[in-house]
């Protein structure tokens, strides 16, 4: 039987920004920047509680957050420092376990049937991960515990904030009937219509449907709420899930009108990405250089070599500038600058070299 | 320029001249393929700029059945002739310059007339003397071409590298080639007295056209300049441009000691590394491992995306140490179809440094050597 914990940050940005600021605490917060100075674009990426009772939720447009709330503090999402925490976060994940799938900064499925510290109870585990979060970084989360994601990831909604719910095999089945039909993975707007009208409005309405009814009806969908709402879900954690791509780019108030800052932010671009490579112990054969005029004309253009770059500072500015002459360069002022890796693959290895010319 | 010849004997040496001739050629008239009619013969010269072949049908030559009826020279476009040659209806064609360059092409009731272009526009030839040559066999040759341009680098990066390193002295004739990951290293004794002394290095892919053509042929003279080489096949001439620069001294690179020596069958260890590879290829991780242990030495390929696989080696005899070391295995195929179905015996030091492959029975005279993978 798999020990699997869903970890979700509460209110994961919201939370980040109270704690850097104690007088957000008591008011309403959303992170979406104010609709007044974006002209009514923009949305939320994320409320703290009080501006949830109010009924602001993420996704939802920031100009309809401000006529629900129109007293709420509107923040500017930081997302370089959402990361720099989900790191510190992950960090402490790492004490329990190599196993961890990231879903989102604020997100992550934790393997832990065999971890590091050798704890049986998986509910120890739990609270005590859970402390050492709150003892370090001072930010709660919720935590379910299950024998496997989807139940787990159920768990961890079902008692938010601050909550620690663990679903023994036992128990599923029940806790799953008892569960209403939206709450069920893959479950969406227009499924729930049709769930409707089956009259299906809970897990127990479809558990009393046969296999064969649901794959006909749903297809896929049909197949997997068939084995979920059994308590069935064998996707393992994805721990070694591998990155596609990695980049890197910057958006400049000031639009860029000189090489010598050009070649600044571009040198600036491509030691940051070669970090990131190195600490994702990747390596690419393709660059992607992106860059985005001050009139928002878009251009991007790739490279791509037969063997990989070698992660070495001087050849991929080289590669990246002939890119950014061959895009046009300076010929108008540049308000963003990006480089992407792609075509990743771990340096799993290292074909060793001749010392031909030493 | 007129003259007659059989279309067999013809085509033979179109072909072998045709290996020069390409149509990416930044010089338009090396498009082309130079025809001289002399009394005495006639001449075929193809050339890419790097690699020039030039041949001669002699009026001598039964089979080639050639009257030159006059003499004259012409430049053809080479796809467009080598086409027609072949397929024109009879033995016997008739080839005749009409009107300027306009020549035309006859055989029984087929004529052709195409556009030609001035002889005198063709670039001349080198001309190489015999004052620094070697005489050798021409299986030999063909074997040490096979056995070393294997390794040669295609990346230009360091032009050097593309090409295999000759040198000559009174009593050896020495072959390398590496391209930094591997290396094969031929030696041979040459049998007769020899006074010429070189240091070239020639391009693979001329060393690669010429292997082509040394069936049928017993012995090659070769002819060296500081910047051509020239090998007389018969009546056949072959030049090649030479590499610039100075190659790199390999003689270090080749361990003089060894740790653990295991002899395998080339053929069978090759057909084994063929089954590893099977699953490597399709991964990112193109890695095989060797492990060596008391019992005995198997390979082993693990691609995550892909499978795993596992297989025990035939050994014939094995001593030193147990070794467990990983490698392209690219590199080993290549380096042991050189080789052919003889045992051969495989040398290592430590995983991280180089291992040599050679004859069991041949003392020296061939190396191959395979830099290993690091894996983390």
């Amino acid at each position: 039987m798999r020990k699997i914990i869903h970890v979700d940050m509460d209110a994961f940005y919201a939370q980040v920004e109270m704690r850097d600021n104690p007088n957000l605490k008591n008011v309403p917060l959303v992170l979406a920047k104010d609709p007044r100075l974006t002209n009514g674009h923009g949305v939320v990426a994320t409320a703290n509680y009080l501006a949830r009772e109010l009924g602001i939720h993420s996704a939802m447009s920031a100009n309809e957050a401000k006529k629900l709330a129109p007293h709420a503090i509107f923040l500017t999402p930081n997302f370089a420092k959402y990361q720099k925490v989900s790191q510190q976060v992950h960090d402490i994940f790492q004490h329990y376990t190599d196993m961890i799938e990231p879903i989102a900064f604020d997100e992550a499925y934790l393997d832990v049937t065999n971890n590091k510290l050798d704890i049986v109870n998986e509910v120890n585990l739990a609270r005590r991960l859970q402390d050492e979060i709150w003892q370090q970084l001072a930010l709660t989360c919720s935590l379910g515990i299950s024998y496997n994601k989807f139940i787990a990831k159920l768990a961890s909604e079902y008692n938010k904030p601050v909550g620690t719910v663990i679903i023994h095999p036992n128990d599923a089945i029940e806790f799953l009937q008892q569960l209403p039909i939206e709450d069920f993975r893959g479950v969406g707007k227009k499924t729930l219509l049709s769930m409707y009208q089956e009259k299906i409005y809970t897990g127990a309405d479809l558990y009393h449907k046969q296999l064969g009814w649901l794959t006909n009806k749903f297809g896929r969908l049909g197949y997997e709420l068939y084995q979920h709402v059994r308590g069935i879900d064998e996707r393992p954690v994805m721990w070694q899930r591998e990155r596609k791509s990695i980049g890197k780019e910057l958006t400049f108030t000031l639009a860029i009108t000189s090489q010598q800052r050009a070649n600044d932010v571009l040198n600036q671009l491509v030691t940051k990405l070669v970090y990131l490579l190195k600490q994702y112990e990747k390596h690419g054969r393709t660059i992607v250089m992106k860059i985005r005029y001050h009139d928002f004309e878009t251009v991007t253009k790739r490279v791509t070599k037969p063997d990989f770059y070698k992660l070495d500072e001087t050849i991929i500015l080289a590669e990246v500038l002939i890119l950014f002459n061959e895009l046009g360069g300076l010929k108008k002022p540049i308000r963003l600058l990006g480089i992407t890796f792609t075509n990743l693959a771990p340096i799993s290895f290292e074909n060793i070299n001749l010392p031909l010319f030493d | 320029m007129k003259f007659t010849v059989n279309r067999t004997a013809f085509i033979k040496e179109l072909n072998d001249v045709s290996r020069a001739i390409t149509s990416k050629t930044t010089i338009p008239v090396l498009t082309g393929l130079k025809l001289v009619a002399e009394a005495d013969g006639l001449t075929l010269t193809g050339s890419d700029a790097d690699i020039s072949i030039q041949t001669t049908l002699s009026i001598a030559d039964e089979a080639a059945a050639l009257s030159i009826e006059k003499t004259g020279a012409i430049v053809l476009p080479a796809r467009f002739f080598s086409d027609i040659v072949k397929q024109l209806p009879e033995q016997q064609m008739t080839i005749e310059i009409v009107a300027g360059f306009q020549t035309m092409i006859t055989s029984g009731s087929a004529s052709f007339t195409i556009n030609g272009l001035d002889a005198n526009s063709y670039p001349h030839l080198p001309e190489i003397t015999a004052a620094n040559s070697v005489t050798i066999g021409a299986d030999m040759l063909r074997q040490i071409i096979s056995q070393t341009v294997i390794a040669v680098s295609n990346q230009e990066s360091r032009p050097i590298l593309t090409g295999v390193h000759f040198s000559l002295n009174e009593k050896t004739f020495l072959a390398v080639a590496t391209d930094s990951h591997r290396l094969a290293q031929r030696t041979e004794t040459l049998s007769t007295d020899n006074t010429s002394v070189a240091d070239v290095i020639i391009p693979g892919k001329s060393l690669n056209e010429l292997a082509k053509m040394l069936e049928n042929v017993e012995e090659v003279e070769l002819r060296i300049t500081d910047n051509q080489v020239l090998f007389i096949l018969g009546k056949t001439l072959f030049y090649s441009r030479l590499l610039e620069g100075n190659y790199p001294d390999t003689t270090r690179l080749i361990p003089k000691e060894s740790d653990t020596l295991i002899t395998f069958n080339a053929t069978e260890l090759l057909a084994a590394i063929n089954r590893a590879s099977l699953l490597s290829h399709e991964s990112r991780n193109n890695v095989v491992k060797l492990l060596i242990s008391e019992s005995g030495a198997k390979i082993t390929g693990n691609s995550p995306d892909v499978g795993r696989v596992e297989e025990e080696l035939h050994v014939k005899k094995q001593e030193g140490n147990e070794l467990e070391i990983s490698f392209n295995p690219d590199y080993m195929k290549d380096a042991l179809r050189s080789f052919g179905n003889i045992d051969i015996e495989v040398s290592f030091t430590v995983p991280l440094r180089p291992f040599t492959l050679k004859p069991v029975d041949n003392g020296d005279s061939f190396i191959q050597l395979i830099t290993p993978v690091r894996t983390f």
